[in-house]
């Protein structure tokens, strides 16, 4: 596949690299994540969520 | 989403992207990170630069690389990897700072009919999760993809 052919697809291919595996038990961006958290804690989900 | 991207890399759980983004200041390897929350199903998504001396990942860097569009395009490029994967997930974004945050939204909104028609997209305003619409300064998003 040309990377013309790449770019048109929504979903991207993706390949796999094992030496990623070892970001997987680390929090990368603690500050972004203790966000998300106190946001989930303040406003909870989008209604929408409930399907 | 037809615009220029560079090519994802991940490990086998779609959680962990790594990219390298390539421009005057030379190539610079980038890491995507979706993490759960305290809740089951929400997502965290954020990304920076990898530092490949240190190894310690910063996303409050400007790097300056004038391919913000193409970054960009590459990490919503994941998030349809990763909710191709686990299409129940919400996806929450905000950005390290407030201008950053603009920047998303600029982003969202240049391909907004494209990406609403793929996801819920929802902005947080004053505490309140509202339908995204253009023009409004959000201080964060959270998307689902839709059952289409």
């Amino acid at each position: 596949m040309t990377i013309e052919e790449l770019n048109k697809r929504k979903t991207p291919i993706v390949v796999i690299d094992k030496s990623l595996e070892k970001y997987k038990e680390k929090i990368l961006f603690p500050e972004k994540l203790a966000k998300a958290n106190e946001v989930l804690k303040k406003i909870g989900l989008p209604k929408l969520a409930k399907r | 989403m037809k615009q220029p991207k560079y090519q994802l890399k991940a490990e086998q759980d779609l959680a962990i992207f790594e990219f390298i983004s390539e421009g005057p200041k030379g190539k610079i390897p980038k890491l995507i990170e979706f993490k759960e929350t305290n809740l089951n199903g929400f997502y965290n998504l954020a990304f920076g630069d990898k530092d490949e001396t240190t190894g310690k990942i910063d996303d409050k860097v400007v790097t300056n690389n004038d391919d913000t569009e193409k970054v960009l395009a590459t990490v919503v490029a994941a998030v349809y990897a990763f909710t191709d994967k686990y299409p129940d997930a919400w996806v929450y974004a905000t950005g390290s700072s407030a201008s950053r945050t603009r920047l998303y939204r600029m982003g969202i909104t240049k391909y907004l009919e494209q990406v609403q028609n793929d996801f819920h997209i929802f902005g947080e305003l004053d505490e309140n999760w509202i339908l995204f619409e253009k023009g409004i300064n959000y201080e964060g998003f959270v998307v689902q993809r839709k059952n289409n």
